[in-house]
């Protein structure tokens, strides 16, 4: 699985960078809108991956290392607008996303490893925040005995 | 004469048509293979259980986040006119390079904190979740892109076409 795992991201980090998604400027162009390049990469993979998945899930794929392959739909939550948003106005500023400046990295542009540093961060940073609702809670039933 | 060989094989930028759909295999394969999806942000967090030694930490995550760098080091190196260095587009040049600094700092806490609130990233949600034509998953997307568009063409008017 070590192994396996190397090898995905070997060929994911070689193709994002064969395709310039390390590269500050491509992606700011296309946050632009002067490019289509992306879009178009984007919509090709999501229609490749689409049509594969639909064909694993037909014939009840059974994983060599997972069981049977599920595909998993969430309903929308108010946190997948608004984390959405957050991580938006962060890609247009950095014009690189988690996966890419990983590209960024290894191509040799080392000023990708601040966007590293603020990722993992803002990782710890949301967890720390989202493991504190009985804080929360407290304020709310403080809260609430003080109305009573 | 192998700089000229090299130059003939390997352009600055393949073609989406190339890139596009051999991502979506590698998304297909991962899935077919382990059940598992293709998200960066999903790897961070494994490397940052295995960093602080946390129990059922998925190592071949990690693994995959280290061969994310190896495979783009390799086009790094095949690719003729890379440099390692500091340089960072259009950005780099509105910016000194400790306020550049801080700057893409602060962005990745934004996009860290936001992937982890909505449970993914542009790879996770935007080419594993809208595969799997997951509701959340597009919603995700839609309101990154629009919202990065907007910002960067606001940024864009604001410091009167620099950035």
């Amino acid at each position: 699985m070590k192994r396996l795992g190397f090898l995905f991201g070997l060929l994911f980090g070689f193709l994002l960078a064969a395709g310039r998604l390390n590269d500050y400027t491509a992606i700011h162009d296309m946050l632009l809108l002067r490019s289509s390049y992306f879009y178009l990469l984007m919509a090709a993979t999501v229609f490749v991956g689409m049509a594969g998945l639909q064909l694993l899930a037909r014939v009840h794929w059974i994983t060599p290392l997972g069981g049977p392959f599920t595909p998993s739909r969430a309903r929308v939550e108010r946190r997948h607008v608004l984390g959405g948003a957050i991580f938006g106005l962060g890609w247009a500023v950095a014009g690189t996303c988690p996966g890419a400046v990983l590209a960024m990295v290894g191509v040799g542009n080392l000023m990708g490893l601040f966007v590293v540093a603020g990722l993992f961060v803002g990782l710890m940073l949301q967890g720390w925040v989202s493991e504190r609702p009985t804080a929360r809670q407290a304020v709310a039933a403080h809260a609430g005995l003080a109305r009573a | 004469m192998l700089g000229a060989v090299m130059i003939e094989a390997f352009p600055s930028q393949l073609p989406w048509y190339v890139i596009g759909p051999a991502i979506g295999l590698l998304v297909i394969g991962l899935f077919a293979i382990a059940n598992k999806p293709l998200g960066a942000s999903g790897a961070y967090m494994q490397v940052l259980f295995f960093w602080q030694h946390r129990a059922g930490t998925e190592v071949w995550r990690c693994c995959y986040y280290v061969g994310i760098i190896a495979g783009a080091a390799l086009v790094g190196v095949l690719r003729p006119g890379s440099s390692v260095g500091l340089q960072y587009g259009l950005l780099g040049q509105a910016l000194p390079l400790p306020l550049l600094a801080l700057v893409l700092f602060t962005a990745g806490i934004a996009m860290g904190y936001g992937a982890r609130w909505a449970g993914g990233c542009t790879s996770g949600h935007g080419l594993c979740g809208t595969s799997q034509l997951s509701p959340a998953s597009f919603a995700v997307t839609i309101t990154f892109f629009a919202v990065a568009v907007g910002v960067t063409l606001v940024l864009h008017a604001l410091t009167g076409g620099l950035l």
